[in-house]
């Protein structure tokens, strides 16, 4: 079948046009025309009414009446709603709703506030699967839902809003709403959250972090930055037992939820000779455990005489940032980060870590983990690499490919004394868990990369940044025990911050990774240290 | 020789085998020349009246040397406190009274890690723990026994707690054995009322050579109460809590089944109280078995619930019954009813395993049957009606039990550090 040509104006007849179109033939004899003509060239042509007598058609061709060959009715309004629209006092912004947009996408949806408006754009939005909304596409599986988030910084007015959803096709739907005005913190928690339990076509890990992937993470990150910056800006701080003008070590715990870790880790460290020559510095992202937590400090103090300093946050500031904070309060050219459920393994742990300091020589010790073990007695941790991994989808018949890096550990569940894990050796990244680093080395790396949110991928992301400035991490062995994960509870918002993490962690390095890092065994010229015995 | 004695609970505010004797220890110690006890022990919310504004160590109705130590925010999960000025009381204390041994009866309302604060404030004194349990090795109230199946525990690991405990994951028990271990290395000497207990302590990890068995011992109170001469030895009795453990159900089955056999010439009394601590299966067992009971003719009853006693009743209740039935489902460490029965010259008839396998001799001084077994109890009350002369020779087999004298005799030795690892002190 083909296309015919527009038939020309000189084609015109006046009684085909008024039996095909009644009410402008009502309209003439009502005096509003005075001919058919007269309304063709007003408002016909434009309208693309019909001219052509039936029968006069050509056979099997498309003829076009109108330029455009749309027609003179407006697109009807799509099925669809807004959920709601939130709007936090740092000028988060987070929407979410759904559409019917599986013929005719979504090309923008326009809120209307008293002094200012914002625009999402369609392809920007995250899509995400609404089984209450998909009986208007029973027959195309589609995500109908969708959620937004834009960072604004800057306050707004809340209130009343009106809403458009435009489709690609000009169809609006057109709503009135009240815009919730939250808390940063809860509204980062919302989106975060929504983003891991959100019901996606597919792998759902892998469509999530896709469908942040043209702008909401992105938007996620910076939200996050402010709340960070926010947080981390006027903590309370106190110091317990005695201050020496140096020590060997400071000994940096991030704490959140769990306070019990503080009084554990100091009973047991307290048990170790030479651990006299560590302070301890407990970083809190709780301020909700303050009041608890400086009573325990207090009592650890009476009982167990470590030096320490608390230092409770405003808000959850995040693994990174809160700490660089106490890093900048270490009084030691030796930070050791340390997860609040890292315990020693034997009583010579605090000896072995200095004496590895004093006989090892600096790029050796730059930045160093150590193998940490399950309460099961099973190897969880001597060292860590990458492996990427890549996730077709196939949603709207297109294809896509989402990959992310994926951090494994040497040695995970392994017998406890498995040589080839547990020997010296530079490898590719250490846990967070623990790190032991030169506090003039962290500081040149520009400690850890306070981009990420809560925490995740921060360790690798400076044990990549050490590998790109010259100094491999290395593996020594100084054991621990790590009862993994069990350091804080997890919540639906942490789940939805470490896929945004492992986003931000694959944008960051998965080119510097691809190329020579990949695998157990990647062949990175400062990984291919001799081999120490 | 100054001593502090650290007591869970006062006997006389709340009643407990532990605090009962800390007392007599502290009791006896005050008959020893050239040393000088002080006692201090817990109170908690159970009496509230007793609480001082803003005092945290009070002393205890005008006695010299006996004082209260008011406790606060005490976490059961932890085994320990959070107040910061109730340390610091403790601190102060141990500064006033300069004890050369700081002997701690229990840990339970001061916290595991006074331990270590004993220590840290004292290091040149001697650290004395009593064990009255496996508290530190079991979560599940010191009893070792396992709530999966009843069975006795004889290892604890991170796993095989969670299992007992599940709403804890493994690694909380890891955590609580490192972290009640780390105290415990505060400790000089360990001592136990019951020597079996030793080697469950070493196969946990501790020192078996801190360890010294000293028994427990008290005053005696009264002469035997006479039995009635030539009567059949058929009424038994059971003191103590109508808690699971102490197998209070083991004996009513066992009377189940001495009924479905014909044989109903016996009485059994059962003295004692707070079934409402026993687990809900366990009470509605012992309800509906009693309350099925009581809707029997007069004539036709074989169990009697006499309720609660007081110690001043205790010769009246033992003058009732001719044997005393210990069956407990635990360890049972020293069980003090087992003193008791033989002060009133009863034998008896229990479990056998752990302090009583250790102290009741079978067919010498008393019986034993199988643990948990209401069966082999049954068998046991059956002969012991039946066979002509076991009471009195049983009875007769009753050796003294240990009192007072003998038990200060054995801890003098722990203060003075002659005591024999693993043996009794006093030996």
């Amino acid at each position: 079948m083909s296309n015919g040509p527009m038939p020309e104006p000189g084609g015109f007849d006046e009684e085909v046009y008024l039996r095909l179109n009644p009410d402008v033939l009502m309209a003439v004899a009502a005096g509003k025309f005075r001919t058919g003509r007269e309304h063709y060239e007003r408002f016909g042509r434009t309208e693309g009414r019909p001219i052509i007598a039936p029968g006069a058609l050509p056979p099997d061709k498309v003829v076009m009446i109108s330029p455009t060959g749309q027609g003179h009715e407006k697109p009807r309004p799509p099925a669809g709603a807004v959920d709601g629209v939130k709007l936090s006092g740092a000028g988060g912004i987070y929407i979410t709703g759904w559409v019917n947009d599986a013929l005719d996408r979504l090309d923008c949806i326009d809120l209307y506030f008293s002094g200012w408006s914002i625009s999402f754009s369609g392809a920007n939005l995250a899509r995400v699967r609404r089984p209450d909304a998909e009986i208007h596409t029973a027959i195309v599986p589609h995500p109908c839902g969708f959620w937004g988030f834009i960072h604004a910084a800057r306050r707004l007015s809340s209130g009343m809003c009106s809403a458009v959803l435009r489709l690609k096709s000009g169809a609006e739907l057109h709503l009135m709403l009240t815009v919730e005005a939250v808390d940063d913190q809860e509204l980062r928690n919302i989106a975060l959250a929504g983003l891991a339990q959100a019901a996606y076509f597919g792998n759902p890990y892998f469509a999530a972090v896709a469908s942040i992937d043209s702008a909401i993470g992105s938007q996620l990150v910076d939200f996050n930055q402010t709340l960070t910056r926010r947080a981390v800006n006027g903590p309370y701080i106190e110091r317990f037992g005695h201050t020496r003008a140096a020590y060997k070590g400071s000994i940096i715990v991030c704490l959140y939820g769990r306070p019990e870790y503080m009084f554990l880790q100091q009973a047991l460290f307290s048990r170790l000779p030479g651990i006299q020559d560590y302070e301890f510095i407990y970083v809190c992202n709780s301020p909700e455990l303050a009041e608890l937590l400086l009573k325990e400090a207090r009592r650890c103090a009476l009982i167990y005489g470590l030096d320490m300093t608390l230092i409770v946050l405003a808000a959850n500031a995040g693994f990174g940032a809160a700490n660089n904070l106490a890093a900048r309060h270490a009084r030691s050219k030796r930070l050791l980060i340390m997860n609040p459920d890292v315990f020693p393994y034997d009583t010579a742990w605090a000896e072995r870590h200095s004496a590895v300091l004093e006989a090892l020589p600096p790029e050796r010790t730059a930045l160093f983990g150590v193998p940490l073990y399950y309460d099961d007695g099973s190897l969880m941790h001597a060292g860590m690499y990458f492996e990427m991994d890549t996730s077709p989808s196939f949603t709207g018949g297109r294809r896509q490919e989402t990959s992310l890096l994926r951090v494994e550990h040497y040695g995970k569940g392994a017998p406890p004394g498995t040589p080839r894990f547990l020997h010296p050796r530079p490898v590719p990244a250490v846990t967070g868990a623990f790190i032991s680093v030169d506090q003039g080395w962290f500081d040149t790396l520009g400690g850890f990369t306070e981009d990420y949110i809560f925490g995740h991928y921060e360790d690798a992301d400076l044990c990549l940044k050490s590998l790109e400035a010259g100094r491999a991490p290395w593996l020594h062995d100084v054991r621990l025990y790590h009862l993994e994960g069990k350091g804080s509870t997890r919540q639906p918002a942490h789940e939805g911050g470490s896929a945004v993490n492992r986003w931000l962690f694959t944008r960051s390095w998965g080119e510097m990774v691809t190329e020579g890092l990949l695998g157990p065994a990647p062949l990175h010229p400062l990984l291919a240290a001799e081999e120490v015995a | 020789m100054k001593v502090l004695i650290v007591s869970l609970y006062h006997p006389e505010l709340v009643r407990g085998g532990a605090q009962q004797i800390a007392f007599e220890l502290f009791e006896g110690l005050k008959q020893v020349p050239g040393v000088e006890p002080v006692l201090l022990a817990s109170v908690d919310q159970t009496t509230p009246a007793l609480y001082k504004s803003g005092a945290r160590i009070t002393g205890f109705d005008g006695r010299p040397g006996e004082f209260l130590f008011l406790t606060q925010e005490y976490d059961y999960v932890w085994e320990k406190s959070t107040d910061v000025r109730l340390a610091e009381a403790f601190i102060e204390f141990l500064a006033l009274i300069q004890p050369d041994v700081v002997h701690f009866h229990h840990f339970l309302t001061f916290g595991i890690d006074y331990l270590s604060l004993a220590r840290r404030a004292l290091p040149e004194a001697k650290i004395v723990f009593t064990a009255h349990e496996f508290l530190t090795i079991c979560a599940a109230n010191g009893h070792m026994v396992r709530r999966t199946d009843q069975s006795l525990c004889t290892r604890a690991s991170a796993m095989r707690c969670h299992q007992c405990r599940p709403e804890h994951p493994p690694e909380h028990y890891f955590m609580r054995e490192m972290w009640m271990k780390a105290h415990l290395a505060a400790v000089d000497v360990f001592t136990t009322p019951s020597r079996f207990m030793i080697p469950h302590y070493a196969a946990w990890g501790l020192d078996p050579a801190k360890f010294v068995h000293v028994t427990n011992g008290q005053q005696p109170r009264q002469a035997h109460p006479a039995a009635p001469a030539g009567a059949p030895r058929n009424r038994f009795g059971f003191f103590g809590q109508l808690v699971d453990v102490k197998g209070l159900h083991v004996l009513l089955r066992a009377v189940v089944l001495l009924r479905a056999e014909g044989f109903t010439d016996f009485t059994v009394e059962i003295n004692g109280d707070n079934i409402q601590f026993a687990t809900s299966e366990r009470r509605q067992e012992i309800e509906e078995f009693l309350a099925a009971e009581a809707e029997l003719p007069l004539a036709e009853r074989n169990v009697v619930f006499n309720g609660s006693y007081h110690h001043d009743q205790l010769a009246g209740r033992m003058a009732r019954v001719d044997w005393v039935v210990v069956p407990s489902i635990w360890w049972e460490i020293f069980c003090l009813v087992v003193s008791e029965a033989w002060s009133f010259g009863r034998p008896v008839i229990a479990s056998d395993v752990g302090g009583l396998a250790e102290r009741v001799t079978h067919d010498a001084d008393g019986l034993l049957f199988e643990l948990g077994d209401a069966r082999a109890l049954a068998e046991t009350m059956r002969r012991a009606c039946a066979e002509a002369g076991l009471w009195d020779r049983l009875a007769a087999g009753i050796k003294p039990t240990p009192g007072r004298a003998e038990m200060v005799e054995g801890f003098l030795a722990v203060y003075a550090g002659t005591a024999a690892p693993g043996r009794l002190a006093a030996e």
